[in-house]
């Protein structure tokens, strides 16, 4: 039993409805800031525990879980002639497995048959009446919250509650949530999910008992004897005294505290709290119930040696578990492995198997490190090889006062002649990306082989920076090939003249003779070219690639 | 083969909802139990308790409607219906009706044409007549997936007074069959007090002939048991045999013979007729329970609602078709219809629910009639207290 898909509308940045698949075992969320990662965590816990930020989420429940737009749109539209109904919250969870029947039915928002449940925020049917009232009153400025009501549903259209939801979530993230005796809300609920029905009254019984004794300790008792004699005098009838709050069923988890080698939880280290809670819920043993956990940005707060040990036992034990993880840190993915990643951008999720199979075989290949700069950096700017790489920052830093490109969140990747495959994962997420490439004297072909990213229908978000004025001479190498003019180092020679580049690179040559020591010394020359004091110019294409 | 399935045909006080409690309590996994009425889903319960203690966990008790609505109707009505059902709308006679033509009959809305106002009232409510056809074209529309899930979450489904089902509740009981489940039914025909609902399919099957339609459409997937239940631990033989008089047809009822079903007290046995100046005396003398076919305020019972129940004593206020019969031991009429000329048998009286108000009594059932000097059919002692 497992989670097999989430479905999210108008919960914090996600308008549209946002289907996330997972699969079973491990699942790594990797975007940058701002994509809304730990939205989609936040909204699954939410949808199986009722719990946000620790707090019981009914009590909490506000505008700002709400899609802003949506409700900025509601707001506007109630004055209108053709208002808009009261913006809902829709969290959809879908289960895997044959096991729970009870949740299956085609309630759901695809129509189909699966099983799963509905997390619905909504105008309550019963504040249906209030709620008319207060819109005729005009001049609204906010969302009438305090008419709306949360609800549960199975995709059998049954209302449950939230205990009764077979999959329990953990959450670990780094922010601590306490109850008011400092003990951590969330360690107690991942304890409490590892203990059976049996186990949970027995504890319930024995802190009444010890609840019990207090009262009748003899300290207590002459306190009270104290008491009663003060209220007494004068009203015998009804006697006052000191006693102990009983009434909560779950009265022990807010006065128990859990302890590491007797140290309050929260009093240890941050990144060992985080260790603690993963290992506990990974070890979550029921029978009846599956477990998912959540683990947001585990790179925070551990040092380089705990990440390492962290990740190793969830990578060890997520083969029963549904681990979701969400990160930044290209470490944390790539150790976890690219097959489990999936890419959020723009709104969109990505799973590199949705690629083309050549493609993830070449991704699955690849050290991973690239394909997480591409999908983390803002706009990407793809080179054939390290020394265009050099020559388009320095023109970006030429242009933009000194700035390399990565400090505006521009990547400038070098990756060979795959750039296709690149473009296959940018296209996919949306983003951004400027290549730059020689066209060897063949621009047909080339417009060939980008053909998808060139012309009409191209996506705006892809720009293929060439140079199309080809250039011929007649230099021959060593092997009597005809010299190569259409590439980078002659094109660069031809925009800054042969003067230039003998004082940029400290030596002292003819034309043909610098285009054969620019092929054969390529690292050292840009080097050079990028060092340099001089003022240069660069091919137009370099400058329509670092253009934003 | 031995089939899994089976219908236990009892008479009054035979302990049929005692043998269905037990007969849960020797199973591990998840057993429905589900009856037609709340009086009875609450006796159910209140058996539970007093054979267990509790009710173990994998059982699962609720009426049939609302085993209907949960497990038939809302988790495939998306195919059929995509707004939300807000319950159900009992109704005891046809319902959806769409106006009523010159000669005063009542036309209602077709399935095909007026899905909506057919099956549900205007504030979303399901009708309770037509609740078992929607669950079966639920279960069509989406490849049978209701039974299959049906089947996935219970492996037992035992019904208690099934003979208050009808119509499509039947054919739903059919699909059930034809499953992994293993069911259980029990009911008494002679006991139809309430019909789940009134329609054309099944019509031959309604007033009590489950076992009929068990052997003539389910024949090889449920067998008939008519033995084990047909001893009543309640009514005394006096009670047996005056009740059995109402199903001249039936087999008769006999009382169980056991020292315990039969410690009666040493007077004051049997079926007898009271004039209504003598009613307060008896009841300080022998405190029954006073039965009525209908406005009854508690303590007291409508004759419909006490199925099920059992008492030492019984007071019945009878209808005039009650007062009727008894004087004379008429149990059917032939009427002309008036359009069509056809000739019709109907029962003189409501033989079932008058049944169910007899059989109530462990020791004694009173009746109220102001009698003079006639005289009623056998069985009958005239009480006075002179």
């Amino acid at each position: 039993m497992h989670i097999s898909k989430v479905i999210i509308s108008n919960f914090k940045s996600y308008r549209q409805p946002f289907c996330l698949e997972l699969e079973k075992g491990l699942n790594i969320l990797v975007g940058n800031n701002e994509t809304g990662k730990s939205t989609i965590l936040e909204a699954i816990h939410l949808a199986l525990s009722g719990l946000s930020n620790g707090r019981y989420f009914i009590n909490d429940l506000s505008e700002y879980y709400f899609n802003y737009e949506s409700v900025q749109e509601y707001l506007s539209s109630l004055a209108s002639p053709s208002p808009l109904p009261p913006p809902e919250i829709s969290i959809e969870i879908f289960f895997a497995g044959e096991e729970l029947a009870v949740f299956e039915g085609n309630g759901n928002s695809t129509k189909q048959n699966e099983c799963g449940l509905n997390f619905n925020i909504q105008l309550a049917e019963k504040y249906r009446g209030e709620y008319n009232e207060y819109i005729a009153l005009g001049n609204i400025s906010a969302l009438p919250i305090e008419f709306y009501e949360v609800n549960w549903t199975s995709f059998a259209r049954e209302s449950i509650t939230p205990r009764k939801i077979p999959i329990k979530s953990a959450m670990i993230d780094s922010t601590s949530n306490r109850y008011r005796n400092g003990s951590d809300i969330y360690i107690s609920h991942i304890l409490r999910n590892h203990l059976e029905e049996k186990d949970k009254n027995g504890l319930t019984q024995a802190h009444r008992r010890l609840q019990t004794q207090f009262v009748n300790d003899d300290s207590v008792k002459k306190v009270n004897d104290i008491i009663s004699s003060l209220v007494g005098k004068g009203t015998a009838e009804k006697s006052l005294k000191l006693t102990v709050d009983l009434s909560s069923r779950d009265a022990w988890e807010s006065s128990f505290l859990t302890s590491v080698e007797e140290i309050p939880f929260h009093h240890i280290g941050k990144g060992e709290q985080a260790i603690i809670k993963t290992k506990l819920a990974l070890e979550h043993k029921k029978s009846k119930e599956a477990n998912i956990l959540l683990i947001e940005e585990p790179e925070n707060h551990l040092s380089h040696s705990k990440l390492n040990q962290l990740i190793k036992d969830i990578h060890d034990k997520c083969i029963d578990k549904q681990i979701l993880i969400s990160t930044h840190s290209s470490f944390v993915a790539n150790k976890l492995g690219l097959e489990k990643l999936v890419i959020i951008e723009n709104k969109i999720p990505l799973r590199l198997k949705n690629l083309k199979n050549d493609t993830q075989e070449f991704f699955e290949k690849l050290p991973g490190y690239d394909t997480l700069r591409l999908i983390l950096c803002k706009k990407a700017i793809l080179v054939e090889g390290d020394c265009d790489e050099l020559l388009v920052q320095r023109a970006y830093m030429d242009k933009n006062n000194g700035r390399l490109p990565i400090e505006d969140q521009i990547d400038v990747i070098s990756v060979g002649t795959s750039f296709l495959r690149f473009l296959q994962i940018a296209s996919k997420i949306g983003k951004p990306v400027n290549v730059v490439t020689d066209t060897d004297g063949d621009v047909n072909s080339l417009k060939v082989k980008y053909a998808e990213y060139l012309g009409a229908g191209a996506e705006d978000s892809i720009k293929i920076c060439y140079d199309d004025i080809i250039d011929s001479g007649d230099l021959l190498l060593a092997n009597n090939k005809p010299f190569n003019y259409n590439t980078l180092e002659p094109k660069f020679l031809k925009a800054n003249g042969v003067k230039k580049l003998n004082k940029i690179l400290g030596i002292d040559k003819n034309e043909d003779d610098l285009h054969l020591y620019m092929k054969n010394n390529k690292t050292s020359c840009a080097l050079k070219i990028f060092e340099t004091k001089e003022q240069i110019q660069f091919p137009k294409y370099i400058l329509d690639a670092i253009d934003k | 083969m031995q089939s899994t399935n089976k219908l236990l045909i009892s008479v009054a006080g035979s302990g049929k909802t005692t043998y269905l409690v037990r007969q849960a309590l020797t199973v591990s996994d998840s057993v429905l139990i589900t009856t037609y009425t709340e009086a009875n889903e609450r006796e159910i319960r209140k058996k539970f308790y007093q054979i267990n203690g509790c009710i173990p966990s994998n059982v699962t008790i609720q009426t049939w409607f609302s085993f209907l609505l949960q497990h038939g109707a809302k988790p495939y009505q998306g195919s059929l219906f995509d707004g939300k059902i807000n319950g159900l709308l009992l109704v005891n006679s046809a319902s959806g009706i769409n106006y009523k033509n010159k000669q005063g009959i009542a036309v209602s809305f077709s399935e095909e044409k007026n899905f909506k106002e057919h099956y549900f009232s205007k504030n979303g409510k399901i009708y309770s007549d037509k609740l078992s056809k929607f669950v079966i074209r639920c279960n069509e529309k989406s490849d049978g997936s209701v039974i299959r899930r049906l089947a996935k979450i219970y492996k037992n489904v035992f019904v208690d007074e099934v003979q208050d089902l009808a119509g499509n509740d039947l054919e739903i009981l059919k699909l059930i069959f034809k499953t992994d489940i293993k069911t259980l039914l029990v009911g008494d025909p002679r006991q139809v007090t309430y019909l789940t609902h009134h329609e054309r399919t099944n019509s031959k099957y309604k007033n009590g002939n489950i076992k009929g339609f068990i052997e003539d459409k389910c024949s090889g997937t449920c067998n008939v048991d008519e033995v084990t239940l047909r001893l009543s631990h309640r009514n005394n033989a006096d009670i047996c045999s005056f009740s059995s008089k109402l199903f001249p047809n039936l087999e008769k009822s006999q009382p169980c013979e056991c020292l315990e079903c039969r410690s009666t007290p040493d007077h004051h046995n049997g079926v007898y007729i009271i004039r209504s100046c003598d009613v307060e005396k008896y009841h300080l003398m022998y405190s029954p329970v006073v039965l009525r076919h209908q406005l009854a305020v508690t303590p007291e019972w409508n004759f419909g609602n006490c199925k099920g129940l059992g008492f030492n004593r019984v007071l019945i206020y009878p209808t005039k078709p009650i007062v009727q019969y008894l004087k004379t031991g008429i149990l059917t009429k032939t009427v002309k219809d008036g359009s069509t000329g056809k000739i019709k048998i109907k029962d003189t009286l409501d033989t079932a629910k008058f049944y169910v108000a007899l059989t109530r009594a462990k020791y004694s059932v009173a009746i109220v009639y102001d009698y003079t000097d006639e005289t009623f059919i056998d069985g009958i002692t005239k009480f006075s207290f002179e």
